[in-house]
């Protein structure tokens, strides 16, 4: 069928038309990545020497070559490149079906009709370009890799990385230690020096404080000889955890809740200053080791602040007469008695931190009253004890409380009822002279802390997570009372 | 009789029957194609629209211009089944023996008005099921042929007006195509007000016979079609199933029901008529786009959050054709790769 071989000749040429854009289409995608490893092969130019220059060029115009190549080769469909021409002329699927009509034997008379309609259709088109330019992405990227391969080549040659990291893993007990110096084998595997290498002091120059009774030989000479009777002569530095403990005081720098206030705890307070001082004064030595001298000027300073404004002055100037008298043993306990009224004097002023809140005026009342009408309960803290709620110790004659509990309900105030339940468990009502005393504790003043630690608990016991909620809810319920 | 002639003869009759129509109806020129296409092809037409649309005029004029017989059927709530097919009633012969005689009902025409079918109940539009189908009738036993061609064009309301029966989905896949009459623009209403209040009677020439539409379509049927062609009408079918595995997000989103393997008959066929009237010997994808619509819009039925969101199915056509040729197109993108 004559009329067909013009559709055929389209077809060709469409399909040369699809090869050579696919050529330059894979050709550039092999350029790309030959530029990779041309600017690769640069790279390492210090290893390879003059030889990578011919190399990467060589690799990146065989490999724009190859995809040019593969692109070339690849079959183009006769349908495929029919359907792209009927798009292309806009002849409505003319050809496509033309050609696929005429070669079936079912085809019907309009298929003639059909072929000579294309075909003449055909004959008048104007040969163009029709198959667009497909440029792939790595085309976009072509001159990042071609940029670096150039300024590769042009560079000098760039140092090779040294294979071996210095090992900073703690050495283990059956390692043999190598010599630091002076042997061949350190001598073999030591790295060149740099030019001009930052000046260090030698160890000779360095400021060693000499410590009190050691041999002042031990400080001079080579490093080893430091460490040479201790356990540490034979280890090697342990970087690792040395990071560690960084990064656990990192992490605690986080927590700024438990981070003590400096500023609050030692400088505003007198009684702080004073009993670091006391510390610093008696802290691991007899009595008769503490300088006579020191402890009369604390003695002095705590005088002089009982003077402005407590009741520690007597104390402090009763320890001052026995300090005269040399009785040094009771110069000391004067200076305790007057840190203790100290610190209580201390703690009645942040009423709003103290658990024993408003009413402390009058239990210090009553306490001022001497056996007047101090019941028991009024003794279970001493001064300055007992302040923060589970954190206070009772020294009460009587015991722990929760002993108190079961012997006698009068006594403990507290009645319990046994219930049964998921655990066994008790109700307590307040019966007996419990249950008319009036709050030693400031509500509002302690339901805040007990919050606070009900947080920490639940987040640092295993509370099961489906109870935290409820446990929140119970202490927002008493919060809200 | 060359090839040539021969659709070059179907396309003056398409035009010339186009042209009868057009001096009566105002407008409508693609609602005119696709009736003409929807006859050719050799399949039945539903005109949907408000009432006022010249729905009813436009298929009296072309029954007017085809040298056929034409009936009329007004479907009515009370309209029975009998009505429309006929019955056999009891005559009495010149010696007064009674016997049974059949009476055909309208349907029994070459061309028949249906007009509107969704007025009466399901069980008497039901009855133009086996008319449609398969061109004949059966009445106490006895099938009885329709004549050839045999053409319903029905007419219906928006189901959402009351007094109406939304049509079977067995029946409204018997239609080939469904078209949606729209309101005239400007122009176009001011031509009906000149065209119809004047005196002046404007009169349809008879431009076709029987023999010659029968002759139509079995030339249409001849047309080729391209396997990458036809490739693109099953897609646009199959994409209106929710459950196939190439559907779109919009079909497995608001379809409960795809198309029928009718439906691409049916855009097959129309396409094939299209191409025809046009001068062409072949499909292309642009016939089948442009018959997408009137071919599956009654045949792909909305789920429920379909018709809650108010989902136009001319739109969701739209974008299922779109995806369909998105795969077609697709090709073209993936030559140079």
């Amino acid at each position: 069928m004559a009329q067909v071989d013009v559709l055929d000749r389209l077809v060709s040429t469409v399909s040369a038309q699809v090869r050579w854009r696919r050529a330059e289409h894979y050709g550039l995608r092999g350029a790309f990545y030959g530029a990779l490893v041309a600017a690769a092969v640069l790279f390492f130019k210090a290893a390879l020497g003059g030889v990578a220059i011919v190399v990467a060029a060589v690799v990146l115009v065989a490999a724009a070559l190859a995809g040019g190549l593969a692109g070339f080769a690849r079959r183009v469909p006769p349908a495929e490149a029919a359907r792209l021409a009927d798009r292309a002329f806009e002849l409505q699927d003319r050809v496509a079906t033309a050609l696929e009509w005429a070669k079936r034997e079912d085809r019907t008379p309009l298929v003639e009709a059909l072929v000579t309609d294309a075909t003449t259709r055909v004959e008048h088109l104007a040969p163009k370009q029709i198959v667009r330019r497909v440029l792939p992405r790595e085309a976009r990227a072509l001159p990042l890799p071609l940029a670096a391969a150039v300024f590769f080549a042009l560079a000098p040659p760039v140092p090779l990385p040294i294979p071996h990291l210095p090992d900073f893993s703690a050495a283990r007990e059956d390692d043999p230690t190598p010599e630091r110096a002076g042997t061949p084998m350190v001598q073999d595997t030591m790295r060149p020096l740099p030019k001009d290498p930052l000046k260090r002091p030698s160890f000779e120059e360095r400021d060693f404080t000499a410590r009190p009774g050691s041999p002042g030989a031990a400080t001079t000479g080579d490093l080893s000889a430091i460490f040479k009777d201790t356990a540490l002569a034979h280890q090697r530095p342990d970087f690792n955890s040395f990071l560690k403990k960084g990064d656990e005081r990192l992490k605690m720098l986080e927590q700024l809740d438990r981070l003590p206030d400096l500023q609050s705890d030692f400088t505003s307070s007198q009684y702080k200053m004073v009993f670091r001082k006391s510390k610093a004064l008696t802290g691991g030595l007899r009595p008769d080791q503490i300088s006579p001298q020191k402890l009369r000027e604390l003695l002095d300073e705590m005088e002089r602040l009982g003077r402005k404004g407590g009741n520690w002055s007597p104390d402090a100037a009763e320890g001052m007469e026995a300090l005269e008298g040399g009785n040094q043993d009771k110069a000391l306990e004067a200076m305790e008695k007057a840190l203790n009224k100290m610190r209580a004097q201390e703690e009645a002023q942040r009423s709003g931190k103290n658990l024993r809140g408003g009413r402390e005026g009058d239990r210090a009342g009553s306490r001022s009253r001497g056996s007047e009408g101090g019941g028991p309960e009024d003794q279970d803290f001493g001064e300055g004890e007992g302040l923060l709620p589970g954190k206070g110790k009772s020294p009460s004659p009587k015991g722990e409380a929760s002993r108190r509990l079961q012997a006698s309900p009068y006594d403990a105030s507290v009645e319990g009822d046994s219930r049964r339940g998921r655990k066994e468990s008790y109700d307590t009502n307040m019966t007996g002279r419990g249950g008319k005393m009036p709050s030693r504790l400031q509500y509002l003043g302690v339901i805040g802390q007990y919050r606070k630690m009900m947080e920490d608990a639940i987040t640092r016991e295993s509370v099961p997570r489906d109870y935290h909620g409820q446990i929140r809810d119970y202490f927002q319920a008493l919060d809200e009372r | 009789m060359t090839q040539e002639s021969r659709v070059q003869e179907f396309v003056r009759a398409f035009e010339g029957l186009r042209s009868e129509v057009e001096k009566v109806i105002v407008g409508h020129r693609e609602i005119i194609n696709h009736v003409l296409v929807g006859m050719f092809a050799g399949g039945h037409v539903l005109l949907e629209g408000v009432p006022g649309l010249g729905k009813t005029l436009l298929v009296k004029t072309l029954a007017e211009g085809l040298d056929l017989s034409f009936s009329r059927i007004q479907f009515t709530p009370d309209l029975m089944p009998a009505d429309i097919i006929g019955t056999n009633i009891i005559v009495e012969d010149a010696d007064g023996r009674k016997h049974f005689q059949f009476q055909p009902g309208p349907i029994f025409a070459h061309v028949l008005l249906a007009d509107e079918i969704n007025r009466a109940t399901p069980k008497t539009q039901s009855a133009l099921l086996e008319g449609m189908q398969e061109s004949s009738v059966t009445v106490a036993g006895t099938s009885r042929p329709l004549p050839a061609p045999f053409f319903v064009l029905a007419t219906q309301n928006p189901i959402e007006m009351e007094g109406t029966y939304p049509l079977p989905e067995a029946q409204l896949d018997r239609f080939l195509l469904k078209l949606r009459v729209r309101y005239p623009a400007l122009e176009e209403l001011n031509a009906i007000i000149d065209r119809t209040t004047q005196s002046r009677t404007v009169t349809v020439q008879q431009v076709m016979t029987g023999p010659a539409v029968l002759t139509f379509r079995e030339l249409v049927r001849e047309v080729p079609i391209a396997s990458h062609v036809r490739d693109f009408a099953s897609s646009i079918v199959m994409a209106t199933h929710p459950q196939w595995d190439g559907a779109p997000e919009v079909s497995r989103r608001f379809v409960r029901y795809g198309a029928s393997p009718r439906g691409a008959q049916a855009l097959v066929l129309g396409a094939k008529v299209r191409a025809l009237a046009d001068g062409r010997y072949n499909v292309s994808v642009d016939d089948l786009r442009a018959l997408a619509a009137p071919a599956l819009r009654h045949r792909i039925i909305l789920n429920f959050e379909g018709e809650a969101e108010g989902v136009d199915v001319d739109s969701l056509i739209a974008q299922i054709v779109e995806s369909a040729a998105g795969a077609v197109t697709q090709t073209r993108e993936t030559f140079l790769r």
